[in-house]
C-alpha cells in the first residue's frame, strides 16, 4: 500500500513539473505582447509611449532572458509568489485567485460529490428495476451528451430570462447591491446565483454516473463470481452489496478522470452566467493576454486535480483490499 | 452498521456540498473587498443607488487618474477633476477647476482657480498642486501628456488661485487639449510616489476633488457615496439626489441587456443589441409584445438612437499591394455599403460616417465644398471601374479586427460580400486583440477595422492620428497604422499646433487642405459612427440625459473621458428618483 | 472489461480480466460465421437500431440539407422572425435563415467530430499498443504523458493553444481535439493489451520471430477491433461536445459557421433577452440528439459483441 502511494505521488510530482513547464511555456508563445495591449487602452503619444513601455516591461521582468525568466518563475512558484496580473493590473494573481476560486469551489464541490453520489445511487437503483431503468436509461445517456453551453443556454433562458419565469438571476455570483458580508440576505443572494450553473454542471455529470453504474452493475450481476453466489443461495441483497462495491472502484478512478472534463465545463458555465469563479477568469486572462494571471489559474487548477487525485487514490486504497497487497500499474 | 455508515456517508456529502456552497463569503473582508468610507452599509438602498455599466471589463483595482488605461469607472470626473470641461454637442467649454483661463501674451497661459475647493482628506485645493500637475509633463515622462513637456519653460503661482504658464514655443492646441483631459492631482501625495507609481500605483485610498468618494470595490462592481463637501455644490448649486453610484463590471452584452431590462442597471453604455427594437416599437418581436414595454430609454428616441462617439475606418496597409494604390483604395471606398452595416447590424444604432469620417460635432470645421469636390459614397459601378484601373490582380486580401468584437466581426462579413460583388476577394480573419494590435503596430496586415480616433474639441488630434510621421518600424502608438507617407500633410498638421485658437480663419483653410488631401488619397476608408452608447432603464431614476431635453443637453456616456472631460457629471445631476 | 457511455469507466487502472474482454475465447480472429452472428443480433438489437437511425438522419440533413435550403445563409432578411413556413428555423438577429445556419453548421460540427475522433482514436491506438506491447521505459514515459494531459483540463489547454494559433480552421479544430482527448483511450486500449500480450497466440508469434509492429497489428489489433470501434464511437461523440464548447467560447473558425458558433452568436446578440429561442434551441438539440445516438448505438453494439449481455 505504502509502495502504491509513493508510486503515485512520484508520479503527481513529475506531472506537476511537466505541467508548470508547460504552464510557463505556452502562454508566452502567444503572439502578441501584453505590456503593449495594456498600453493600447492607454492611447498614448509617441514620447510618452517608450518610456511607459519600457516601465511596464521591467516591472513585469519581461526584459529579461527567458531562462531567466524561468528560473524566476519557479523562485517564485515555490514562494508562493505568482506574479501580477495585468487583466487586474496591479493587484497580485494571487489575491486575484483567492476571490474567485471560492466562486468556483463553491460550484465545483457540490456538483462533482452531490452529482456523483446521486448518479451512482440511481444508477444501482435502475440496474435492479427495470421499469426505472428505461427512464434512467435514456435521460441519463441524453444528459451526458448534451453540450454544456446548450444547457446553460437553455436553463438560463427558461428559468432566468422569462422563457418560463424570471425565478434566478440571469448572471453575477451575488446582487450589485450588496457588499459581501455575513448576513442572510448575502447569502440568500449567493443561493440564488449559484443554483443554475450548479445545476447545469450536476445535470450532465449526473447522466454520466448514473449510465456508468448502471453499466457497471449490470457486469457485475452477470460476472462469474455472482453466479457462484447465487448458486450458493446467498440473498440477492448480498449479491448486489458486493456488485455495488466492485463497481465503485472503476467509478472511482472514472471520478478523477473526469475532474478535467468537469473543470472545462465550469470554464463555459461560468462564462455563459458570466459566473465570478476560475473558468470567468481564464477567459478574460486568456482575451487579456495575461500571462501571469494565467500561469496562476493553471497551477491553481493543476495543484487543485492532484490533490484530488491524490485524496481519490487514498479512497481507493481504503475501499479495495486488492490495492493493500501491492499490485502493479499506474 | 453498514446502512449507517452509508447514511452517514450520504450526510457527510451533504454538508460538505452545503458549507463549500457558502465558501464565497470567506473573501468577506479579504484583500479583495477594500472599505473605505466609515459608513458600514451592508448594501445600497435601490431607491438611492443609481447602478451603471457598459465601461469596466475587469475588477477594479486602481485609482490612479494618471493611469488612463486599468482604473476604475469613476475616477476621472466622480474623484479626479479637470481644470476645464468640453461639451461636444454644444462645441462649447465649461469652467470647472479653474473659473478662467486666458492667453495673456502668445507665450503665457494665466489660469484663475475656484475659490474654496478642498481635497476629500480636507486640505485646500490650491495653485500649487495645478503647478505641479503641469509641471509632471517635464519631470515623470511617462505621464500621459508628457508631449507638452518639451514647449513648457515655467510655470509659476503668483498666489494660491493664480497659475501662470510660459511657453517656450507655441502649442496650442496640445495645450488646449491639455485643459479638459488631464485631470489635477495633488502635489502633497504626489510628490512622495515614485515616478512609476505616480503613473502605474494603484492609488488605493483616492484623495480627489471631485463629487464622490470611494466607498467600496470588489470583482463585480466599484461603488461611491456622494461628497456632502463637494465645490459644485455652492459654486453651482449642483447636487446629486442619488447617494450611492455603483458601477458595474460587465459580463457580456448579452448579459448586461438582461440586467438592464430587470432594472439591475440604470445607465448601461455598452453596444446591446436588440435595444432599438425594445426602444422604438417592442411589438416589432413578437415575443416582446405580451410583456409590453421596458421602460428603456436612449439619447434620441428614433434612430440613430445614440450620440456618434468615435469613427470606424477601414484602415489599409499604404506599404503592401494593392492597397499601396490609390485607384485600389477608391474601389474599395465606393464598393462598401455603410448605410447597410447601420441597419442589418446595428439595427439602426449607428450613422454611416461623413467620407472625412470627423464626428458631427466637428462639422462645422468640414469644407463643404471640398466634401462635395472629393467625397466618395457606395457606388459598386464605380467601384468596379476605379478596380479596373487598379493594379488589383485578383489576389485575396484580409481584413482583421479583434475576436469576439461581434458586431465588428459580422459587419466584416458583410463588407466581405460588398467587396466581392465588385471582384474583390477578401477574407475576414480575427485574431486575438492582441495579436491584432500587433499586427497593426508592426505593419503585418491589409486592412483593418479600427476606430481609435476618439471625441475631440477640433479636428486636430484626427488629422494628427491619420499623417503623423515619421513611420517607425513599430507603430506603437496608434498612430498613423496605415502608414501613410505624406510629408505635405503632416507639415499642415505641425503648422495648425503653432495657430492660436482664436484665429479661426487661419486653421479653417489648412483643415480644409488636410480635408482635400485625406478624401482624394484616401490614407483611411470611414465607414460609421460608433455610437456614444447609453441606455436607460426608467423604473427608478427619471431626467435621464435625451436630446429632447431642449436646454441641458449633456452626454450620457460613463466612459473614462467622457465622465472625466465631458459633461456627463452635469447629466447625473440632473437625474431624479421616480415617485 | 465494457465500454460504456462515460470515459470514466474506460480509463480504469485495473488489470482487465481476460474474461471479460471481447476476445474470442480461442484467442483467433473474428471468423466469417462469427460475424454473421452479430449481425444477426445487431438487426435485433434495439438500442443500436434507435442510436444508429438518429445519427444516420442527422447525418442526412447534413448531407442533403443545403437541397431544402431556400435563403443563402449570408442572406438579410427580416429579423427576429418565429419558424414559419418561408423561415423553417425562423430568422435571428440579422434576418438570416436559422435553418441555412443549422443545416451548414451541423455539416462541419459533424466534419470536426469525426475529423477529432478518429485523430484521437489512431493516437491511442498507437500509444496504447506501444506502452502495452512493450512495456518498460516506454510504458513509463506514455504513461506519464498521459498522466499529464489527463491532469490538465483538455478544454483550457486548447483556449491556451488556440490564442497561440489565432488562427482555427475547421481541420485545425479537429486535430486540436484529437490532440487532447486520447488519454483515456490509450490507457485503455493498453490495459486491453497487457492481457492479450500474455495470451499464447502472441507468445506464439513472438516465438516465431514476428516483427512487433506486425505483431500489433496482425495479432493484437484484430482481436480488440469490435473494442476499437466502440472507443471510436465514443471519442467521436466526445469530439463533438468538446468542439461545441470551444466553438461556444468564441475560439472557432473564424470564417465558418458551426452549431457551437450558432450558439454563440445567439449568445452574443441577446437571444436570451429577445426571447429567440429558435436560434439557440436547434443546434444544442441536434448535439445532444447526435451525440446521445452514438452513445446508445454503442451500448447497442457493446451488447452485440458481448454474448454475456444479450439477454439483457
Amino acid at each position: 500500500m505504502r509502495r502504491y502511494l509513493a508510486r503515485k505521488l512520484i508520479i503527481y510530482v513529475v506531472t506537476f513539473f511537466v505541467a508548470a513547464t508547460i504552464d510557463w511555456l505556452l502562454p508566452r508563445m502567444v503572439p502578441g505582447n501584453p505590456v503593449s495591449l495594456l498600453l493600447a487602452k492607454m492611447n498614448l503619444q509617441p514620447q510618452t509611449y517608450n518610456a511607459t513601455y519600457s516601465l511596464y516591461m521591467k516591472a513585469f521582468g519581461f526584459n529579461r532572458p527567458w531562462w531567466d525568466q524561468y528560473l524566476n518563475f519557479w523562485r517564485a512558484l515555490l514562494h508562493g509568489n505568482l506574479g501580477v496580473s495585468i487583466y487586474d493590473f496591479p493587484k497580485p494573481v494571487t489575491s486575484v485567485i483567492a476571490d474567485y476560486v471560492l466562486f468556483t469551489l463553491a460550484l465545483l464541490i457540490p456538483a462533482i460529490l452531490l452529482a456523483y453520489f446521486a448518479g451512482n445511487k440511481v444508477g444501482a437503483m435502475a440496474a435492479r428495476r427495470k421499469s426505472l431503468d428505461n427512464t434512467v436509461l435514456p435521460v441519463g445517456y441524453l444528459l451526458t451528451a448534451t453540450a454544456y453551453p446548450w444547457l446553460a443556454l437553455l436553463l438560463a433562458f427558461l428559468f432566468a430570462a422569462g422563457g418560463i419565469g424570471h425565478f434566478f438571476p440571469i448572471s453575477g455570483g451575488f446582487s450589485y447591491g450588496l457588499i459581501p458580508a455575513w448576513n442572510w440576505a448575502f447569502m440568500w443572494s449567493l443561493i440564488t446565483h449559484w443554483f443554475l450553473p450548479f445545476l447545469t454542471l450536476f445535470l450532465v455529470a449526473f447522466g454520466g454516473w448514473a449510465i456508468g453504474m448502471r453499466n457497471l452493475i449490470i457486469y457485475e450481476l452477470e460476472s462469474d463470481y455472482t453466479h457462484y453466489l447465487e448458486a450458493l443461495g446467498a440473498p440477492s441483497k448480498l449479491v448486489r452489496r458486493y456488485a455495488y462495491r466492485n463497481a465503485m472502484l472503476p467509478q472511482l478512478t472514472g471520478l478523477a478522470l473526469q475532474l478535467g472534463v468537469i473543470v472545462g465545463g465550469a470554464v463555459v458555465t461560468e462564462v455563459t452566467f458570466a459566473y465570478p469563479g476560475l473558468g470567468y477568469l481564464i477567459f478574460q486572462a486568456v482575451g487579456n493576454d495575461d500571462y501571469f494571471l494565467l500561469q496562476g489559474i493553471f497551477m491553481f487548477i493543476i495543484v487543485g486535480v492532484l490533490v484530488a487525485n491524490f485524496i481519490i487514490d487514498i479512497i481507493y486504497v481504503l475501499v479495495d483490499p486488492r490495492t493493500r497487497v501491492g499490485i502493479s500499474g499506474a | 452498521m453498514f446502512i449507517h455508515k452509508r447514511k452517514m456517508a450520504v450526510g457527510f456529502v451533504v454538508a460538505v456540498a452545503a458549507a463549500s456552497l457558502m465558501l464565497p463569503l470567506l473573501s468577506v473582508g479579504a484583500s479583495g473587498a477594500p472599505r473605505h468610507a466609515s459608513d458600514t452599509v451592508l448594501s445600497f438602498p435601490r431607491n438611492e443607488t443609481v447602478y451603471t455599466s457598459g465601461v469596466a471589463y475587469s475588477a477594479p483595482t486602481a485609482w490612479n487618474p494618471m493611469n488612463l488605461g486599468n482604473i476604475a469607472t469613476g475616477t476621472q470626473g466622480l474623484l479626479y477633476e479637470t481644470l476645464f470641461l468640453y461639451n461636444p454637442i454644444t462645441n462649447g467649454y465649461i469652467p470647472w477647476l479653474a473659473k478662467s483661463g486666458t492667453w495673456t501674451n502668445a507665450s503665457t497661459y494665466t489660469i484663475v482657480l475656484r475659490n474654496g475647493i478642498k481635497w476629500s482628506n480636507g486640505s485646500a485645493f490650491t495653485s500649487a498642486d495645478v503647478a505641479y500637475t503641469i509641471m509632471l509633463a517635464k519631470t515623470n515622462p511617462a505621464v500621459p501628456y508628457s508631449n507638452l513637456g518639451p514647449f513648457i519653460a515655467s510655470v509659476t503661482t503668483p498666489d494660491a488661485a493664480t497659475v501662470v504658464v510660459h511657453f517656450s514655443s507655441a502649442a496650442y492646441t496640445q495645450w488646449q487639449n491639455f485643459l479638459w483631459h488631464n485631470p489635477i492631482v495633488n502635489k502633497a501625495i504626489w510628490s512622495g510616489m515614485s515616478a512609476a507609481d505616480q503613473v502605474t500605483g494603484a492609488n488605493a485610498t483616492p484623495i480627489g476633488t471631485g463629487p464622490m468618494l470611494l466607498n467600496a470595490a470588489n470583482d463585480q462592481e466599484v461603488a461611491y457615496s456622494t461628497n456632502p463637501n463637494w465645490w459644485g455644490i455652492k459654486d453651482l448649486g449642483l447636487s446629486f439626489k442619488f447617494k450611492y453610484l455603483v458601477d458595474i463590471v460587465n459580463g457580456s452584452n448579452n448579459v448586461e441587456l438582461g440586467q438592464l431590462l430587470e432594472g439591475n442597471i440604470d445607465i448601461s453604455n455598452n453596444f446591446l443589441p436588440g435595444i432599438a427594437s425594445l426602444v422604438s416599437s417592442p411589438a416589432a418581436t413578437g415575443q416582446l409584445n405580451a410583456t409590453g414595454g421596458y421602460g428603456i430609454l436612449t439619447y434620441y428616441p428614433k434612430a440613430p438612437y445614440m450620440l456618434s462617439a468615435n469613427t470606424v475606418w477601414l484602415e489599409p496597409n499604404m506599404t503592401l499591394a494593392p492597397m499601396n494604390n490609390l485607384n485600389f483604395r477608391k474601389a474599395v471606398a465606393y464598393a462598401i455599403n455603410p448605410a447597410q452595416i447601420a441597419s442589418v447590424i446595428y439595427d439602426n444604432l449607428v450613422d454611416p460616417a461623413n467620407p472625412t469620417g470627423l464626428l458631427p460635432n466637428l462639422n462645422p470645421f468640414i469644407s463643404k465644398s471640398v466634401l462635395k469636390q472629393y467625397g466618395f459614397s457606395y457606388n459598386p459601378k464605380l467601384a468596379k471601374q476605379f478596380l479596373k484601373a487598379s493594379s488589383y490582380k485578383g489576389q485575396n486580401i484580409t481584413i482583421q479586427d479583434p475576436v469576439g468584437w461581434t458586431d465588428w466581426n459580422t459587419a466584416t462579413q458583410v463588407i466581405v460580400q460588398d467587396l466581392a460583388a465588385v471582384g474583390i476577394k477578401a477574407t475576414a480573419f480575427f485574431p486575438e486583440y492582441a495579436a491584432r494590435e500587433a499586427n497593426l503596430t508592426d505593419g503585418t496586415y491589409d486592412f483593418a477595422l479600427d476606430n481609435n480616433a476618439g471625441p475631440s474639441s477640433n479636428p486636430w488630434s484626427y488629422f494628427d492620428r491619420v499623417f503623423q510621421l515619421p513611420i517607425l518600424k513599430k507603430q506603437t502608438a496608434q498612430l498613423n497604422w496605415e502608414r501613410d507617407n505624406n510629408p505635405a500633410a503632416w507639415a499642415l498638421v505641425q503648422k495648425l499646433g503653432t495657430i492660436p485658437s482664436t484665429n479661426v480663419a487661419a486653421s479653417q483653410a489648412i483643415y480644409a487642405q488636410l480635408e482635400q488631401i485625406e478624401l482624394s488619397t484616401l490614407p483611411e476608408i470611414p465607414l460609421w459612427y460608433n455610437g456614444a452608447w447609453a441606455q436607460y432603464n426608467t423604473t427608478y431614476w427619471k431626467d435621464y440625459p435625451v436630446s429632447t431635453n431642449a436646454k441641458d443637453q449633456y452626454t450620457p456616456v460613463m466612459w473614462g473621458g467622457w465622465l472625466g472631460n465631458m459633461t456627463t457629471v452635469l447629466a447625473l445631476a440632473q437625474l431624479k428618483p421616480v415617485g | 472489461m465494457t465500454v460504456v457511455g462515460h470515459e470514466g469507466d474506460l480509463g480504469t487502472d485495473e488489470p482487465v480480466p481476460v474474461d471479460k474482454a471481447p476476445v474470442d475465447s480461442t484467442g483467433e480472429a473474428l471468423t466469417a460465421k462469427k460475424r454473421f452472428e452479430f449481425l444477426y443480433f445487431a438487426v435485433r438489437n434495439k438500442k443500436l437500431l434507435i442510436g444508429l437511425s438518429v445519427v444516420v438522419l442527422f447525418a442526412l440533413v447534413a448531407l442533403l440539407g443545403p437541397l431544402f435550403v431556400k435563403h443563402s445563409m449570408l442572406a438579410y432578411g427580416p429579423p427576429f422572425r418565429p419558424p414559419s413556413a418561408a423561415y423553417w428555423f425562423g430568422t435571428n438577429y440579422f434576418g438570416q435563415d436559422v435553418f441555412a445556419e443549422f443545416v451548414y453548421g451541423l455539416r462541419e460540427s459533424l466534419f470536426v467530430g469525426l475529423l477529432g475522433g478518429c485523430g484521437a482514436t489512431v493516437i491511442g491506438m498507437t500509444f496504447g499498443f506501444l506502452a502495452g506491447y512493450k512495456g518498460g521505459m516506454i510504458d513509463e514515459a506514455l504513461n506519464v504523458l498521459c498522466n499529464v494531459l489527463l491532469t490538465i483540463p483538455g478544454l483550457v489547454l486548447l483556449i491556451l493553444i488556440a490564442g497561440f494559433l489565432h488562427h482555427t480552421s475547421a481541420v485545425i479544430e479537429g486535430l486540436l481535439i484529437a490532440g487532447t482527448t486520447w488519454t483515456w483511450a490509450m490507457r485503455a486500449i493498453r490495459a486491453q493489451t497487457f492481457s492479450l500480450v500474455s495470451r499464447d497466440f502472441v507468445g506464439l508469434a513472438k516465438l516465431s520471430g514476428e516483427k512487433s509492429r506486425s505483431i500489433i497489428v496482425r495479432e493484437i489489433a484484430p482481436n480488440m477491433s469490435s473494442y476499437l470501434f466502440l472507443v471510436f464511437i465514443l471519442l467521436f461523440g466526445g469530439a463533438i461536445l468538446v468542439a461545441a464548447s470551444f466553438d461556444f467560447l468564441g475560439l472557432g473558425p473564424s470564417n465558418g459557421m458551426s452549431l457551437g458558433i450558432m450558439m454563440e452568436q445567439a449568445a452574443d446578440w441577446s437571444a436570451l433577452p429577445l426571447h429567440l429561442w429558435w436560434w439557440f434551441v436547434p443546434p444544442g438539440a441536434a448535439i445532444t440528439c447526435v451525440v446521445g445516438g452514438l452513445y446508445f448505438a454503442n451500448v447497442g453494439l457493446d451488447e452485440v459483441f458481448n454474448p454475456k449481455l444479450r439477454e439483457l
